[in-house]
Formats: C-alpha cells, structure tokens, sequence
C-alpha cells in the first residue's frame, strides 16, 4: 500500500523532483480540480441559487445572480403547497423499511448458508447466484400483477410499503455478500462458542453479528441509496400521491408547479443526501466503505 | 490443539461449519431437530419465504406468460410463440435495439476511459486528496429522479436555456438539445455519464491505490517514464476491477430507463427508445391495448441476451484477470 | 360462561371489523355507504382544492349516510389503463369521449342505466352526446359531464406588443401564419406553438388542423373502419406546420408540449396562440395562475370548403365496475350533485356558482351544450351575475362557434390513430428534412392495424 501524502507510487520520488515533471502533473491536477468543482458542484449551486430566485428570472436569464433580489417564498410554498416535507417523510420511512428486511433476509440467510450449512445449502445458493445473473427487468410485469392480486391471500399490496420492501429483500447480491463475509470468520470462534454450550440462535446474536459490523455496514448503504434511488417501482404500485416517495412525485407535479416552486422542491429533496453524504463522507468513500467493498 | 481433534476425527469429509464430525445418524425427523436442522430452516425462513415469493416465482411467470396473451378479464391463454414473434416484427423493436447499443456504446466511450485519467491523476495528489474524492461522488449522491429533472431545465432549447446561455458566452449555439433526433440520446448520456462517473472514479481509486508501489519504483530504476509505467504496470494491475466494472457497466446501460423515460419520453420520433422503455410501453403505457404477453417476451429476449453476453465475457476475459 | 361470552363478543367484534376493512371500496357498514370520487389533477391550487373540499361538505350534509373521499385524478392514456388493471381507479372517474364506450363494451364501467332513468332531467340531453356515453348494447355507462370544441387561444399582451388588434384575432389559417410571425419578430416569444408530445395530444392537435381543412381520418366504424391518415389536407396541415417551423421560425424551439405543458407556457407569457379545447381556461386559472387580462379565445380558422369541421369532444362520468348496489346508487348521485346539477337546477347552479367564486374559481368558461339548446342557454342566465372569467375576450369564441360544424374525433381506436401520428408531428417539427408521404404512409398503415384488432 502506498504511504498517505505520498501519492501512489506512479510517479517516482526522482520524477517528481524533475520540475516539468511536476509542474505538469500539478497543472493536471489542478485542471482536474477546477474540472470537478465546474461539473460536480456547478449544477447543485446553480440549483441552489434558482431554489429561490424568481421564476421569471430564472426563465429569462438562468445564469444571472438575484436580478430582480431573491424569492425565499419559493421553498415555504415548496414546503407548504407542494408538502415536500410529507413526500421526504415518505422516502425516509420506505428506506428504513427496506434496509431493515435487507439486514434481516441477509443475516438470517448468510448465517444458516455459511455457518449452519444444511445438507441443501448448495442448492440454494445456486439459486441465489442465478438470481444475480437474471437482470431485474425480468420481474417487472409478473411482480406487478402478483402485487396488485396476491396469489394465495387475494389482497393487494397496490399503495402499501410492503410492495416495495419485500421484493427490495430478495436482493441475492446482499446475500451473497453477506454469505462470503461469514465464510470468512474464524471458525474457532464458533466451535469454541459451540463447546460452551451455545445454540445456533445464541451463536448468531451474540457472536456473529457483533462481528459482522463491516460488512453490515456496505449492505445498509446499498440498501439504502437503492432505495432512495428507485423510480420504476414505486411509480408503478404507490398510486394514492400521499404515499409516494419524492422521487416519484416530482415528476408528476413538474408541470402544475412554476419553475421556481420546483426547483425549490427539488433542492429540498436533494439536501438530506448531500448532507449525509458530506458528514459521513470519510467512512463511506475510505477503507471500510466502498473501497473496502472492492477489495472483497 | 487442532492436532489432537483432528487425530480424533474420523476421516468423513465434513461439509457442516459446526463440527458433527462423527458417523451420521438415522435420519429421523427427531435426529433432523437435534441435529440442528429445525434451526437451520429456521434461519433460512425469511431468505426463502422472500425470494420464492418476490424473486424465484415472478421468474418462473415471466417465463409462462411470455407463451400468454393476458388481459385483465378474462383468465390467459397460450399463444405459443406468437408473443416472440410479435415483437421480432414490431417496427419499434429494432429501433429499440439499436438505440440502446448506441447509448451503451456512448456511455461506455464516455464513462469509462474518463475516470480512469481521472482517478489516476488523482491517486497522484499528495495533500488533499479526499476534496477532489467528494467533488467527483457528489453527482452520484444526489437522486437520480432530480438529476434529470434539472438536467432537463438545463437542456431547454429556447435560447434562454441554462447550456445555451452558457454556450452563448463563447459564441456558441443555441442548440436543439432533446428536440432534435440527433442530439437527444447524446444528451441523455452526457447526463449518465455526470450521474455516474463519480462512482467508478472511486472505485477506480481503490484499486490504484492498492497497486504495490515496489512495481513502480523497480519500473522506474529500468528507465520507464510516468506513461510508460501506467501502461504496462497500473493497468494490467486493475485489469480485474477495469473488466468487471466493464460488463457491470454494460450490463447497467442496456437496461437504461430512467433517462429515455423522464428526459424525452423515447422521443423525439423515438429517438431515444430504449429496450427497456419498450418493455414499458408494452406493459404498461399503451392506453388500452396493454401486452403483458410481449412485455414478457420482450424482458426474455434482453435477459438471455445478457446472461448469454455474460458468461461469454467472463469466460473470455477468465485468463486475462488477476482471480 | 363469563368467559365464553365475553370471547363471543370479542370474535364477533373482530370478525365485524375484519369484514369491514377488506372491501376496497371501504364500506363501513350496513348503513353508511363509502365512496371516492375523482376531484382535481395533481398539483392544483389550495383554493382550488378548498372550492372541491367545500362541495363534497355540501354533498354529505345532503347526504349524511354517504362518505365521499376525494381523489387526485388526471386522465392520460397510459396511467388509467394501469389504474384500471390495477383497481386502483376511484369509484366515480372521469373518461374522455374517445374511449367511453371502448371499455363499456368491455365491461369495464358500472351500467348505469336503471339509476339513470331515475333522473329527472334524463329526457332533456343532447342525444348525441348521450350517445358518447352509451355501449354497443345500448346501455349507459357513462354521463357526459362536459363537452368541448377545439378552439384558438391567443394571448393579447403579446398581440398588443407586436402591433395587432388583440380584439381582431386571425380568422384564417394564412392569418395565423402571419400574425405567428409578426409576434416572433416583435416579441421573441413564439407566435404559435403546437402540442407534439407523444402522449398522443401530438396526433389530437393535427387531427384538429386537419378537420379544420376538410380532411377526416377514418371512413366508417368499428373494425372495420378504413384509415385515411395520409389524405391530401393531412399533407397540406403538416406542410403549413413544415414552413411555420423552419421557415418563419415562429413555433420556438421546445416540441414535446403536452396539454398541461402548453397551458404552463401559456399562462407564463410564453405563447402567442395555440390551438387546445375551450374549456382549458379553467386549467389555466386553477393550476397555473394565468393573468386573467391576458387571455383571448376564438375559434378555429375553417377551411371554405363541405367538410371543414371543428374538432368536438368531452369528458364523461362514470363508475368503476364491481361496486355493490348501494355503493352504485351513491356514486350516481354524486355524479347528478357534482357534475350534472349545476346545468339543470337554477338552485344549485347558483349556490355552485356563489362557492366557485368565493374561492376564486372560474365561473363561465365557454363550454358546450350537454342537454338541449333551450337548457343551455337557460343555464347561461342563471350564472350570469356570478360570471367572473373576462367573457368578453372570449367573444369572437362565443359569436362564432355555433356557426362551426362540430366533428367528434375519430370513431375507431381513436388513441392509437393519435398515436400513429405522434411520430409524423414530432419529426416534421424536429427534423427539417423530413420525408412526410413516406411517415404518413407508415402511420396509416399503424393505425389501420389497430383498428384492425380493435385496440
């Protein structure tokens, strides 16, 4: 691994003392950086700045800064008419639901997969790994009609959260990561848990999970980013507006809302991911976080 | 004191995590219990009841009702292939097809190389490495559904559109954006490329950062300059996140929707019809004359063709990456 | 014993609640009678949604055992399909005329016709409107709740600033073509703009030029209709779009507008004239605050020719299949109270007209006759003192439309005709080199296999 502040290793220590070397590797960089800063942070400023700004200005002259001073009404009615906050609700509650079957489908699943080993355990995870191979498109219409009339019980999940969370639970990637995570833990662990006596259930509690905190963690953000994410789905079964997340409503009152009332709305939706995102940056991009992730 | 239990074992290859290591009793429902059995099924409820219900039994259906016509008052009939050959003679079908190769090609010609030039300049960055890292993850942060929605504020035509005001300052422009067949499905990539390429640069990042740097300094005793060394150490030393990341990112692309969906609708004159927003159409968009049918057979066709591209992929690139 | 008793009542107490709570049409019990009914699009205005609030409190005071839970609602073609495979519709919906009778013949409206007949004022409607809300076995599924021609919104700020006689709209087709160009020059907002969004109101809109030339899409009915798409005033109504766009360059540079889009534009001062129902005033003062000063209206241009016609269609009430008697019974009179009432009671028009204006609702946007010329005219004094919208720019509409030859849009898989000709629209506008004999020969061919299947 290569040392922190030292760069990567590509560029010698020698090279680097060359000035055209350095000062063209800098330039780059630098290039780079202002590239960044343009393309990643451009969009969301410039939506931060029209959130409240005037629709009429930002229709005629999009780039200008506050001609005509700013609109603060913008995001109250963002909040108030459109009920942005009631919409974000919603988002929060499905993305908490999802990862809390995720969590549970994965754990129980990997456990009994990698550490109880049942005699038809290889069966099931070639399933599992056929599943990952099957694009998710593949479910759509089926999933659908099942959700809008359930096989056996004849009720339908059109407008409940439960359409989303239990088919967001069958994610076999989850599990399959889960499963090699626990494949990997040390087996000492178990059998000397085992001689002292411990169940499976006590084993799983109190032993496996407090060690499976890392990889726990991968699979929350997965689980929720996909959730926060998703369009398709919800559109299709949360009908009723009241239950829709913001990623689906805002597309259907884009053309009954002005300009600047959206926009505000849009920024709204987008504060609490960037938020988080900046506040848990560290651990999410470093070691333990995606990175991590790769390496496994 | 593995030593001694192992001497205590009897030769039986053990295929059980928890050790039950001596000769396998009667199986009775009984032994099955104690044997830790109940617990195991247990265990495997949530993932079973889960997966048959949500995941292994839609598959089985699509697989049924693409031999179906299916409406919603009266019970399916089997049409045999009919609902294949329907959609092989759509006009829309290979429009489709070839609409979503050229947005994987453009996405794969955008998306790809330029993170790599990226994240290795930025694994060269000696201070500060972690701002150019949250720079370029932001995009990716935000929710795909705003994304495009100020994207398509940004992509407005009229001359006071946010791009072509921009370009207006260089003397540029204006131009059609989504109006125009042309430059619809170049715009919506440029989008994806925005939305996306933050995670492949960190993920890029990763790998290089794990290079060994003794790789390099021996290069450089050799006489080898920066390219050099990046062409014949860095990249075959990622080659096996640069080749999954590859088909991840293939396989991602020929199921775009979001983009053709909320952007232009698989307009202008279906422009921007993608395979999965015909699937769409046919299942869900078309007024009265909805075809679970060929919806069905439709996401048969892309699923095989994808599982088929696959394996010929990972079979092909299995000597060239570092498993 | 005690026990037993109170386990009984315990079981019945949940069994009552149980088989109170599956029905989706959420009866609660014997005696109250649970309904939802379709009330505004989605994202209307608070006064709006307060003026719907206000009648539906009136409606239950008249009927205290009926509960009607208001609904968002929008028709387009592709979400009420899923909503109706999905059962997710309200009880009472709204239907254009184009596909009414479509899914009565199907089975999928409630058969209204025995509490139809209970009406008082079922004797006094237009028989071809009725006709739009009757199926193949003559029953009605469905009652006309509004009936619209297609007419020519103008806006008269921007006549004014480029130099024209807002109160002297264009009569001619050469005319629009003109003043477009003029309000382009002058004003740098687009003198006409076209719907060309592929939600098929870019096949309704050239239906409505072609009409207005002398050309018609189909020729016959049902099956075994045969299509005409590709007839000679097809060609010249795309021709005339052909040279508006490239050549004057007055048709502005966004073409995938759709019946809300262009009304967003409109009320936003960035339209010269377009073409779209009479009735959409009300969208544009409920959804998009247009300036009420700003707004004229008058009729389509008509080709001096025997078979020049102005687009006519509406919109219908009717009821989701599967509902029980009282739940039916309930949903008609809703549907009489809310839609049908205000037309034929002095009464209640004025008290609909009163709340309509205390929540700043519009009162006497153009519509045309549902019941018979006498009642029409009749409801039109009613509601005269509580008029609120500026009739009088709405004049050259009213003088003239009754001299129009109303045409219903296509009889045959009207939907798929429209959207065979989305395509033709979208690239006429977006591709200068269009081949449009050849397009028009593909969407002819489109929309004869559907009407062929019956879709």
């Amino acid at each position: 691994m290569s040392r922190p502040g030292s760069g990567g290793g590509l560029i010698s220590e020698i090279e680097w003392h060359r000035p055209r070397t350095r000062w063209g590797v800098r330039t780059l960089q630098a290039l780079l950086l202002v590239g960044l800063v343009v393309i990643g942070l451009g969009p969301i400023l410039w939506l931060a700045k029209s959130a409240i700004t005037p629709t009429l200005d930002t229709l005629t002259h999009p780039m200008a800064l506050f001609p005509h001073g700013a609109a603060w009404s913008n995001l109250s009615q963002a909040w108030n008419d459109v009920h942005v906050g009631r919409y974000f609700w919603n988002t929060v509650v499905i993305a908490f639901g999802s990862w809390a079957v995720q969590i549970v489908v994965a754990t129980t699943g990997g456990f009994a997969l990698s550490v109880l080993r049942p005699r038809y355990a290889p069966i099931i995870k070639g399933l599992l790994l056929a599943t990952l191979f099957i694009p998710a498109i593949v479910l759509l219409v089926p999933l659908y009609v099942e959700v809008v009339h359930l096989p056996l019980v004849h009720r339908s999940l059109i407008n409940s959260y439960w359409a989303l969370w239990l088919p967001y639970a069958a994610s076999a990637f989850n599990v399959i990561l889960v499963t090699r995570f626990f494949d990997n833990l040390p087996r000492e662990i178990f059998e000397a848990a085992e001689i002292d006596g411990a169940g499976p259930f006590q084993l799983f509690w109190r032993i496996v999970l407090p060690m499976s905190k890392p990889i726990l963690g991968v699979v929350s953000v997965f689980a929720v980013l996909a959730s926060w994410k998703d369009f398709l789905w919800p559109f299709l079964v949360l009908t009723n507006s009241n239950k829709q997340p913001l990623s689906v409503r805002l597309p259907s009152i884009e053309l009954q809302t002005s300009l600047g009332v959206f926009l505000a709305a849009m920024f709204i939706a987008c504060l609490v991911p960037i938020v988080g995102f900046l506040v848990f940056q560290r651990s999410f991009l470093g070691g333990t976080g995606l990175g991590g992730a790769i390496k496994g | 004191m593995t030593t001694v239990d192992q001497a205590r074992e009897p030769a039986l290859p053990s295929k059980r995590g928890l050790s039950r290591s001596y000769a396998r009793p009667r199986r009775t429902p009984l032994n099955w219990v104690r044997g830790g059995g109940l617990a195991a099924f247990l265990f495997l409820l949530p993932l079973l009841f889960v997966f048959g219900a949500f995941s292994w039994y839609p598959i089985v259906r699509t697989a049924i009702m693409s031999f179906q016509h299916t409406n919603f008052v009266e019970a399916p009939t089997w049409v045999g292939f009919h609902n294949f050959a329907a959609v092989w003679h759509d006009p829309q079908f290979p429009i489709a097809v070839k609409n979503t190769a050229y947005f994987a090609l453009l996405a794969l010609i955008f998306g790809y190389p330029i993170p790599l030039v990226a994240a290795v300049l930025m694994s060269e960055v000696r201070k500060r490495r972690g701002i150019y890292s949250v720079l370029a993850f932001l995009p990716v942060v935000i929710p795909p559904v705003v994304g495009v929605l100020l994207w398509k504020t940004f992509y407005d035509a009229s001359s006071q559109g946010v791009f072509n005001t921009i370009l207006h300052w260089v003397g540029l422009g204006p131009y059609p954006w989504l109006q125009s067949q042309q430059w619809a499905m170049p715009s919506l990539v440029l989008y994806s490329t925005w939305a996306n390429a933050g995670a492949t640069i960190i993920i890029y990042l990763a790998a290089l950062i794990g290079v060994n740097p003794e790789l390099y300094e021996a290069a450089s005793v050799d006489g080898a300059g920066v390219l050099r060394k990046v062409w014949h150490i860095t990249l075959p030393q990622i080659r096996g996140v640069l080749l999954v990341t590859l088909i991840l990112q293939i396989i991602g692309t020929a199921q775009v929707f979001l983009e053709p969906y909320l952007f232009t609708d698989g307009g202008p004159v279906h422009a921007t019809l993608t395979v999965m927003l015909l699937i769409y159409n046919y299942a869900f968009g078309n007024g009265l004359a909805i075809d679970y049918g060929k919806a069905t057979a439709l996401s048969l066709m892309l699923a095989g063709f994808l599982v088929v591209f696959s394996l010929v992929y990972l079979r092909a690139t299995r000597s060239w990456s570092t498993r | 014993m005690k026990s037993i008793r109170v386990a009984m009542i315990v079981a019945a107490a949940v069994l009552l609640s149980i088989g109170a709570s599956t029905a989706a049409g959420s009866t609660r019990s014997a005696k109250n009678v649970g309904i939802s009914v379709a009330s505004l699009i989605p994202g209307s205005t608070p006064e709006a949604i307060k003026q719907f609030n206000a009648q539906v409190a009136e409606f239950e005071k008249k009927y205290p055992t009926i509960k009607v839970k208001p609904v968002e609602y929008q028709w387009t073609a592709p979400t009420f399909a899923a909503k109706l495979a999905a059962g997710t519709l309200p009880t009472v919906f709204e239907v254009p005329f184009t596909d009414a009778r479509t899914l009565g013949d199907h089975g999928q409206l409630a058969n209204l016709t025995p509490y139809f007949k209970k009406l008082p004022y079922h004797k006094k409607y237009n028989k071809a409107v009725l006709a739009e809300g009757t199926n193949a076995k003559g029953q009605i599924i469905a009652l006309p709740k509004g009936a619209y021609a297609q007419a020519l919104h103008y806006n008269r700020a921007l006549f004014k600033q480029a130099g024209l006689n807002p109160n002297k709209p264009p009569t001619t087709w050469a005319q629009i073509r003109k003043d477009a160009r003029i309000i382009t020059q002058k004003t740098g907002k687009p003198g006409y703009v076209e719907m060309a969004k592929n939600d098929n109101t870019a096949g309704w809109i050239l239906t409505t030029l072609v009409y207005s030339l002398g050309g018609r899409m189909e020729k016959g009915i049902g099956t075994h209709a045969k299509a005409t798409l590709n007839n000679k005033y097809t060609v010249q109504a795309l021709n005339m779009l052909k040279a508006m766009r490239w050549t004057d360059n007055s048709m502005g540079s966004n073409f995938d507008l759709g019946w809300s889009d262009i009304n967003q534009a409109f009320a936003a001062g960035q339209v010269g004239m377009y073409i779209s129902g009479s009735d959409v005033y009300t969208n544009l003062v409920q959804a998009y605050q247009v300036n009420p000063s700003t707004y004229g209206l008058t009729t389509i241009p008509l080709a001096k020719n025997k078979t020049a016609g102005v687009l006519g269609g509406g919109t219908l009430a009717a009821v989701r299949p599967n509902v029980n008697k009282s739940q039916l019974a309930a949903a008609m009179k809703w549907i009489s109270f809310f839609y049908e009432q205000p037309l034929v009671s002095k009464k209640q028009a004025i008290r609909n007209a009163k709340t309509l204006v205390a929540n700043k609702q519009p009162v006497g946007v153009p519509a045309l006759p549902l019941f018979n010329k006498k009642q029409y005219n009749l409801a039109n004094t009613w509601i005269k003192p509580y008029i609120n919208v500026p009739i009088g720019q709405m004049k050259p509409f009213l003088s003239g439309i009754f001299d129009q030859t109303l045409v219903p849009e296509p009889e045959a898989s009207t939907q798929s005709v429209y959207a065979a000709l989305n395509a033709v629209v979208e690239a006429v506008l977006t591709n200068r080199g269009t081949n449009v004999t050849q397009m028009l020969q593909e969407a002819n061919a489109q929309a004869q296999a559907a009407i062929k299947q019956g879709s």
